[in-house]
């Protein structure tokens, strides 16, 4: 080329490679639009995303994904574990987390949607606007809803990463259970200091009214949710560091702004699109009722039976006439080959309480009375009285559900007790009762007895969030779940000891490899469902 | 008159009466009676010659006995031996093998042949209307080496994959750049798109390339490989189709007309059994009693199809400015009853020239109105051919074409049709009541100036616009099934209008450096290009939130202000039914520069270097990359005295990159609204990104023999494309959903061969031959490994995964085959259930050589002209199959019934053998939507008379007409070799998935026509 050029020059054409230089240089030096053309103009840059417009879908996933996400993220897990839950299929696939094989892309959702969806973008895009010092109280906000979204996560699997959450595409590395909690603490405590200054600075101000499903902007709610978040959370410690789960209760039980008291109290999300139980149930027709719950409920006379649940329906399925009316449900594990050998069981009532458009609730006032009740138990400062708490407990969630009228002669029952379980497709399948805990309060029984009770009660008020009560199952041992009828785990879960944790993802050791690893070293046993997780001590409740 | 070849000369000579030197006078027409003016004649063997004038006509003075060589360029050369002294009358035959003799090169320069540095193959225009298609790029198919065509099975109005040299790219697109005149055109479609999954349901979209009038085109020039492209830089990677259009002629002024009809026929039919009929009544399936005859319920459906296509041209021009203007209509009917075509293409063309002959002028201006109704979808759904093909044996379908049952209780009929699955509807229903349309209008302008400033330096100024409007709309009434429509039952619609342009405009100065040498020659280009693209428009459907689709809130009320904007009972509203505003824009700056070197006219050695500054690599470091080619040619019969045989040998080699440049909006994702709310984006921002670059070495040798008649070319190549972008799901604890890295190393090896004989036997008869072989490996050498990623899918159905994995290669079909034990037997149940393994490989559908034999006699008056095209080897799916025998329909099926059972070596659970089946068992096991596809894998190898024409030229000398040309002709006509159910050429998408699937395809159309030329 350089020859070309001199012979040019030489030719004195310098005139014309001017002139060219000139038309090259006139279009390079236009790149200055290339930042423009290459920005989508359909969307929104971060820097003019306005804050409280990206909220919502957060706080959404905190019941997972929408579509299916819910599903397989915590029904075809917590769910299941908890009692609650059984579905009348067996999704194409013979082994599966129904009986103790878990299915891994089930397992990835559960990992991985709040992560992306929720967890990873606050940490790279929310907290990136400075949004920590400029609106403090909506970073309060941000705050509890990550508290209430990465306790789901470390609850169904252990260590998982969290601190640095964001830094790198292609590794991440795991915090311990115990720095999560301690991480999770540290922000309620933020939290709850940024919205008690701000709610005194503004009485009454709900800046973020329009732009939030779970509270409507209600500051003082959230402030009640982030204390009874942190009693939860200091309950789940009791076996695994007693001080702390003492300091942490006592903190929240004494805190400003106080608890969920009130069913008007309680966290429910207004999900986007369908309620998640009304489409599980009512659109897949993939959710029935668990036989624990079932038995427990018949077996109780429980009011709220009739609203959680449908009877069976003779016309959906194959039971006989006479089950027509009554509560049918499935127990775990059992052998569902084919979708219409268990339809037309109980389901979870898409009619009346689960309908389309219902929020998902995460936590009850009558939850925080049952904390109570056990902090009562435990004689810890501000508790009151274990008794009151209990009945209040049960008082409130009755009234939750429109059945208080009877909720007296409930609470009164000394005598009703689970019933046996009968399976009207497989007699191999029948059980009988495993608890013999009635609901009257007992203020001369022992306090394992009067945990059984409140845990109990706890179980049937919290239906249906399967995750915290799935993590109190294992905590207390109580209520007593029916144990699955097929383990298929190849040894790794115990039976009866029941399964203890989700396996972590295929996918994150093939592409977090070292630090899953490293994590399942934090975990102190094998990874798969019988490892118990670090607050899970296999020892008495007290 | 008599006229001889040079064969005939011993025989001649017993003839001649005259030794002394006379006047020989002589007209040179071509074959289609027009004379040729500026046609070179000479006496061979001396330096004597001359020209004809602008009638066609010379005079030299010769003898008799010698042998005078016509010669032009685009006409095949000519030996003519003088028998006596009479006025000869001489006829040249187009030639597209000496058309390269003058090759359109990048950007329009024109070079001779011998001094390119890489392979090229031409078509001529007449190659292309021979036997007309819809879609010109399908006239390619046969011609040239390495070129694989892929229409789409949606028949008229359909696109056309090309391939060169194979697949390369893994996100983006593997077809050609076409560049018209000198610049880039848009081969896009409408927004209607490719199908990218089993389900398809879309009507076809379209492409650029099908818009254009193939009477419009002069020649056609492939540059298959980086070298010959890569002075076009971004978008050339995958080589290159130039188009060089009519222009007028400085001399008479002449009028052509030609009209064709063409008639269309399904090719084949899926194979049917008629021995047993429905399961019982109101079952979608016919495992049930035996039946006598069952009725035919295709023909109930399919039509004739037809293509009528009607052109006029006019050309004409004085020394100084020359026009040309022609009109063409297109009407063309589908075999599915409703799907129509219809084309109107203006094309004006006019060249000037100014100050003395220095200043050259060329504008064109190109209006094309396109309206395709009624495309068919192809897929599970909406595709009327699933309904058709499954419905129960025995049973008459003829009531169903009345396709209205009684109002539903939104008061508007609903579907009559006895089955309610998503992958079957009435035929007629859908026909009528899943209806589409698309208009297309475009413009083309192209205009350069070019001044010529010495005899050795010329500057050129160019610019184009290509702006294409399309209107489309997809509606399902309400009573439609649905998974595809609205669940509210109202109805739903779709559509949009878009408007997408793109601008180019170039400057280039062209030098030819004088040196004192005469030994060496330079020549070259410096310029400077801009490539701009724009698109605007709207689209608006049921809602955006899947699976809850949102209808009609009046019943088939199809208006904007109709559309439902959130479901009933929602808890949120979710936006508009307004969505997806279309608005985009890139730009791609460039300058370039190529110099060419030769050595006595047998050494060439040729240099490019291109840089490009790309706007979709805004946000990263530097927003350009450059890339050079480097060739090296030889002419080896003037460096040494080679056999006398040997009439051209030339050796030639080759190394080019060339870059493209990446998709938009990588490097810097924006969050978009959506349903009252900002979901912030969980794309990864890239801010590293590269473009993706294609370095290819190329080698070969183009020969010639025995005064040219016989011709061998020869090319091997191997192409390695990296840095391509590849999308990967980034760890789920980074914050993001998906992420792009630069990576993979995809490469293609292959071989091109051309060999070409080119026989003149006399006047009375006339035979050209050429056979073009290509073979092409692909190999894909790496996808991410350095992030852990192996393998990307390309698209999936339950049955179907078509991925790329390291090792295979591109296109590789995985699917389920049946499990067997260490002795071969199938791992069955009890019953004879097959037990299915994993996804494993199964088929990949490119060929593994290719062969197209091309031919033309003529004799007196009559022509003939035949292409024999085969692709051999490769493997293709049918989900079609899979699916009918599943429902019981297939003849498979009746026969396996018929005969006892499916007759299998087999092993029951009790470890007993089993030989045979219940045909039932079998094939709803082995069938359906979750088939073990591994069952149904076809060879690809197909052998057809692609293309066939029988002309009469009347004679019509000394009448109005200059000529007058009558044809048969018909395009599919025999397959000499097909073992697929169903034509393995045509695909699913012309996109990057789907190929080598049917999944319930139109057939193939084999067409018959006739075809009328005249000229005035």
């Amino acid at each position: 080329m350089e020859t070309i050029y001199r012979s040019i020059k030489h030719k004195k054409s310098s005139y014309y490679l001017a002139a060219l230089c000139t038309i090259v240089l006139g279009l390079t030096s236009c790149t200055k639009n290339f930042q423009k053309y290459n920005t989508d103009p359909s969307g929104i840059a971060n820097k003019d995303v306005q804050i409280a417009s990206v909220f919502i879908p957060f706080e959404q996933e905190i019941m997972y994904s929408a579509d299916d996400g819910y599903q397989v993220g915590q029904n075809l897990n917590a769910d299941i574990y908890a009692g609650y839950s059984c579905p009348p299929q067996f999704f194409g696939t013979t082994l599966n987390n129904m009986n103790y094989v878990f299915v891994d892309n089930w397992n990835q959702e559960a990992f991985n949607s709040i992560y992306t969806n929720l967890l990873g973008p606050i940490k790279n895009k929310l907290a990136a606007t400075g949004v920590k010092t400029t609106l403090p109280d909506f970073w309060a906000v941000a705050l509890i809803v990550q508290v209430e979204a990465i306790d789901r996560i470390t609850d169904k699997f252990g260590p998982v990463p969290y601190s640095a959450i964001g830094k790198s595409l292609v590794t991440t590395p795991y915090d311990t259970q115990q720095s999560i909690y301690q991480q999770m603490f540290a922000q309620l405590d933020t939290a709850t200091s940024s919205l008690n200054a701000f709610i005194t600075a503004n009485p009454g101000a709900t800046p973020f009214v329009n732009s939030d499903v779970v509270y409507a902007g209600d500051y003082t709610k959230w402030l009640k949710f982030a204390n009874s978040l942190r009693l939860r959370l200091a309950m789940h410690l009791t076996k695994i560091d007693l001080v702390t789960a003492q300091k942490q209760a006592e903190i929240a039980l004494a805190a400003p702004g106080g608890l969920l008291s009130d069913p008007s109290d309680n966290a429910a999300i207004a999900v986007a699109g369908q309620n998640d139980y009304w489409q599980i149930t009512a659109s897949y027709t993939d959710n029935s009722m668990n036989a624990s719950i079932g038995t427990y409920m018949v077996g109780l006379k429980d009011p709220r039976l009739p609203v959680y649940f449908t009877p069976v329906d003779i016309t959906q399925g194959p039971l006989p006439a006479q089950y027509a009316g009554k509560y049918v449900g499935i127990r775990l594990g059992t052998n569902v080959h084919s979708k219409p050998l268990y339809s037309g069981f109980s389901v979870y009532n898409y009619n009346t309480t689960f309908l389309v458009t219902s929020k998902e609730t995460v936590m009850t006032a009558a939850e925080v009375y049952f904390l109570k009740a056990e902090a009562a138990l435990r004689g810890w400062t501000g508790a009151g009285d274990a008794q009151t708490d209990y009945e209040a407990g049960i008082n409130s969630s009755m009234s939750q559900y429109g059945v208080s009228s009877g909720a007296a002669a409930y609470i009164a029952d000394g005598t009703s007790k689970q019933t046996d379980y009968v399976d009207p497709q497989n007699a191999a399948d029948n059980i009988a009762a495993l608890s013999t805990i009635t609901v009257k309060w007992d203020p001369s029984a022992t306090n394992e007895v009067k945990l059984e009770r409140i845990i109990t009660q706890k179980w049937l008020a919290m239906f249906p969030e399967g995750q915290e009560a799935w993590t109190e199952f294992r905590r207390t041992g109580y209520p007593k779940i029916f144990p699955v009828v097929n383990n298929q785990s190849g040894g790794t879960i115990s039976t009866q000891i029941q399964v203890r944790r989700l396996s972590y993802p295929v996918s994150e050791y093939s592409t977090n490899g070292p630090a899953v690893k490293a994590g399942v070293a934090l975990l102190g046993g094998p990874d798969n469902g019988g490892t118990r997780l670090w607050w899970d001590v296999n020892k008495g409740n007290f | 008159m008599v006229i001889n070849t040079g064969l005939h000369v011993s025989q001649s000579l017993h003839t001649k009466t005259l030794l002394n030197v006379s006047t020989i006078k002589g007209t040179v027409k071509d074959a289609t009676g027009q004379t040729l003016p500026g046609v070179s004649v000479s006496i061979k063997g001396t330096s004597i010659g001359t020209q004809t004038d602008a009638n066609g006509q010379f005079t030299i003075s010769a003898k008799v006995g010698d042998v005078l060589v016509f010669t032009s360029i685009g006409y095949a050369k000519k030996e003519v031996t003088i028998v006596n002294i009479n006025a000869l009358f001489v006829e040249l035959g187009t030639d597209a093998r000496n058309l390269n003799e003058v090759v359109v090169t990048a950007l329009g320069v024109k070079r001779s042949e011998k001094s390119l540095t890489y392979s090229t193959q031409q078509v001529a225009g007449s190659e292309l209307t021979n036997v007309k298609t819809d879609n010109l790029v399908n006239a390619l198919s046969g011609k040239v080496a390495g070129v694989t065509i892929t229409p789409s099975a949606s028949g008229i109005g359909g696109s056309s994959k090309v391939l060169l040299r194979g697949n390369r790219s893994l996100d983006g697109n593997n077809q050609p750049l076409y560049v018209i005149d000198g610049v880039p055109i848009s081969n896009g479609g409408n927004n209607f798109g490719q199908p990218g999954d089993a389900y398809g349901g879309n009507p076809e979209g379209g492409d650029g390339i099908g818009n254009l009038n193939p009477d419009d085109i002069e020649s056609m020039t492939v540059l298959k490989g980086g070298p010959a492209a890569a002075l076009y830089g971004s978008g050339a990677a995958n080589g290159v189709i130039v188009i060089v259009t009519k222009k007028g002629k400085a001399g008479k002024t002449t009028i052509n007309f030609s009209s064709s009809a063409s008639f269309d026929h399904k090719a084949y039919e899926p194979a049917f059994q008629s021995r047993y009929g429905q399961t019982s009544a109101g079952a979608t399936t016919s495992f049930g009693p035996a039946i006598s005859s069952a009725p035919d319920n295709l023909s109930q459906f399919f039509q004739t199809g037809n293509n009528y296509t009607n052109s006029l041209s006019l050309a004409g021009g004085s020394d100084i400015a020359q026009t040309y203007f022609s009109y063409t209509n297109t009407t063309s009917r589908g075999i599915e009853p409703g799907n129509k075509l219809g084309r109107n293409n203006f094309d004006l063309h006019e060249t000037a020239k100014f100050l003395n002959n220095k200043l050259t002028v060329d504008g064109n201006v190109n209006y094309i109105t396109q309206t395709l109704d009624n495309s068919p979808a192809l897929g599970y759904y909406s595709n009327p051919l699933t309904g058709l093909y499954l419905f129960p044996r025995g049973q008459n379908i003829a009531p169903y074409k009345n396709f209205e049952g009684p109002n539903g209780t939104n008061g508007v009929p609903t579907e009559n049709w006895p089955f309610q699955e998503d992958i079957q509807q009435n035929p007629w229903w859908i026909i009528n009541r899943n209806t589409n349309e698309a208009t297309r209008n475009r413009i083309l302008l192209n205009g350069s100036v070019k001044y010529e400033i010495t005899s050795w330096l010329s500057v050129q100024a160019r610019g184009s616009l290509d702006r294409t409007n399309d209107v489309g709309d997809q509606k399902y009434w309400a009573g439609t099934l649905a998974p595809l429509a609205a669940p509210n039952g109202n109805g739903s619609w779709n559509g949009f209008n878009s408007t997408n342009s793109q601008r180019y405009a170039d400057a280039i100065v062209n030098f030819n450096v004088p040196l004192k040498s005469k030994d060496f020659k330079v020549d070259g280009l410096l310029g400077a290009s801009i490539t701009d693209n724009t698109g605007t428009g709207l689209s608006f459907g049921p809602g955006p939130q899947a699976p809850t689709l949102f209808g009609l809130f009046i019943p088939n009320l199809f208006t904007l202000q109709n559309i439902e904007v959130a479901p009933a009972g929602s808890n949120n509203p979710y936006g508009s039914n307004v969505s997806g505003g279309t608005t985009y824009e890139d730009q791609t700056q460039a300058v370039f520069g190529s110099a060419n070197l030769s050595f006595k006219d047998w050494a060439y050695l040729s240099v490019t270097d291109r840089v490009d500054w790309s706007s979709t690599l805004a946000f990263t470091p530097t927003y350009h990359y450059s890339y050079p080619s480097v060739g090296l040619s030889f002419i080896l019969n003037q460096m040494f005295i080679l056999p006398q045989a040997i009439t051209y040998a030339k050796v030639r080699g080759d190394y080019a990159s060339v870059g493209n440049s990446p998709g938009a909006y990588q490097t810097n994702p924006v969050n978009y609204p959506n349903a009252n709310t900002v979901t912030f984006n969980s794309t990864a921002p890239y801010p590293t990104l590269k473009p993706e670059i294609t370095k290819t070495y190329e080698g070969g040798a183009d020969l010639r023999f025995l005064n040219d008649k016989l011709s061998f070319s020869f090319t091997l190549y191997k192409t390695n494309t990296i840095n391509q972008t590849i999308g990967f799901s980034p760890l789920a604890t980074s914050g993001y959903g998906s992420g792009n890295i630069n990576a993979a190393n995809i490469q293609n090896k292959g071989i091109e061969i051309t060999v070409g004989y080119n026989m003149v036997q006399s006047k009375q008869f006339s035979w050209n031959s050429q056979i073009n072989f290509s073979r092409n490996i692909n190999k894909v050498l790496d996808v991410a490994s350095k992030i852990g990623i192996d393998s990307i899918e390309l698209t999936n159905s339950s049955s179907y995964v078509s991925e790329v994995k390291k090792g295979g290669s591109y296109g590789d079909i995985y699917g389920q085959t049946l499990l067997k034990n260490s002795s071969g037997q199938l791992l069955l149940e009890a019953d004879g259930t097959p037990q299915k393994g994993d996804f494993v490989k199964i088929a990949n559908p490119e060929p593994r050589f290719q062969l197209g034999w091309n031919n033309s006699f003529n004799y007196q008056h009559f022509s003939l002209n035949f292409l024999v095209d085969g692709k051999f080897g490769g493997q293709v799916v049918s989900v079609m199959q899979s699916i009918l025998d599943s429902y019981g329909v297939s003849k498979a099926y009746g026969d396996a019934r018929a005969a006892g059972g499916v007759k299998v070596n087999g092993v029951g659970p009790d470890g007993k053998a089993i030989t045979t089946v219940d045909a039932e068992t079998w094939y709803t096991a082995i069938g359906g939507r979750n088939a073990a596809l591994g069952e149904y894998v076809y060879s690809a190898t197909t052998v057809r008379l692609r293309e066939m024409a029988f002309g009469y030229t009347l004679p019509v000398n000394k009448s109005v007409f200059k000529s007058f040309k009558l044809s048969l002709t018909g395009r599919n006509l025999i397959y000499f070799y097909r073992k697929a159910p169903f034509d393995p050429e045509i695909t699913s998408s012309t996109g990057n998935g789907l190929g080598g699937v049917d999944i319930f395809n139109q057939p193939a159309l084999r067409s018959y026509g006739l075809k009328l030329d005249v000229t005035l």
